[in-house]
């Protein structure tokens, strides 16, 4: 897996937005926008859609846990290689994430909440969390193979 | 989203519009709860709901185990295509009331 800033990208889509939940149908739209711009199936589009949506929610409900009306801008960057990898990268200044602690509950274990990385596992190849660099704190980096 | 309720003998139905995600959770238990609570049957119909996240997810869940303590029951109706796909994505189809 590579961090994406590569010049040979077929796609490379960065936008910022402001972490509350407002901003998550703007993330959607966004999100939406880009996959426009690529051959796959409406299914798999509507997954992908999802599965950052879910991201960029766990930035609003956990890295910003407690912290409301915040004016911190989160940014996605949504690349697509030559060779068809699909990145999608999330920054954010919110509290460090323990990526021991990131984990979906048991899914037999029927109670709300607790969905979300579950289905960004399930629809993404790779899910992995790194320090992000100055100014950012947390830099997720979601792949899939399309 | 946006929303409507008839009211049936003791079914309320509330048909939900639009796209629901965390930012609109607590709006859609307003209008459940209350209804669970005065022990209605609750039909949800889904079929003008577009998008739905784990948080959507979440107050199908809540809304399902507050009726069972409450003995009534919240049933989905018309679940559309994407809807159906995240309750089958969570593995809820065997515990949730789908129609």
């Amino acid at each position: 897996m590579s961090i994406s800033n590569n010049l040979e990208d077929k796609i490379a889509e960065t936008r910022d937005f402001v972490v509350n939940s407002a901003s998550l149908k703007e993330v959607r739209s966004f999100s939406r926008e880009v996959f426009e711009r690529i051959e796959i199936n409406q299914d798999l589009k509507d997954e992908l859609v999802l599965a950052i949506a879910e991201a960029a929610q766990n930035i609003v409900k956990h890295a910003y846990k407690g912290i409301e009306n915040t004016e911190d801008k989160m940014e996605i960057k949504i690349s697509l290689s030559k060779d068809n990898e699909l990145e999608i990268g999330f920054f954010d200044k919110g509290k460090p994430v323990d990526d021991a602690k990131v984990r979906h509950r048991n899914i037999d274990d029927i109670k709300p909440g607790g969905l979300g990385t579950f289905f960004i596992q399930q629809i993404m190849d790779a899910v992995v969390f790194r320090e992000g660099e100055k100014p950012w704190i947390n830099h997720l980096i979601l792949t899939k193979k399309l | 989203m946006t929303y409507k309720v008839t009211e049936d003998g003791n079914i309320s139905t509330i048909f939900l519009d639009g796209e629901i995600d965390m930012d609109v959770t607590e709006k859609a238990k307003e209008i459940i709860m209350p209804l669970i609570e005065a022990k209605k049957e609750v039909h949800i119909n889904l079929k003008e709901v577009q998008y739905m996240d784990s948080s959507g997810i979440s107050v199908l869940i809540e809304s399902h185990q507050k009726a069972t303590e409450m003995g009534t029951k919240v049933i989905l109706k018309e679940i559309s295509k994407s809807v159906l796909k995240v309750i089958m994505m969570a593995k809820l189809e065997q515990i949730l009331n789908l129609d």
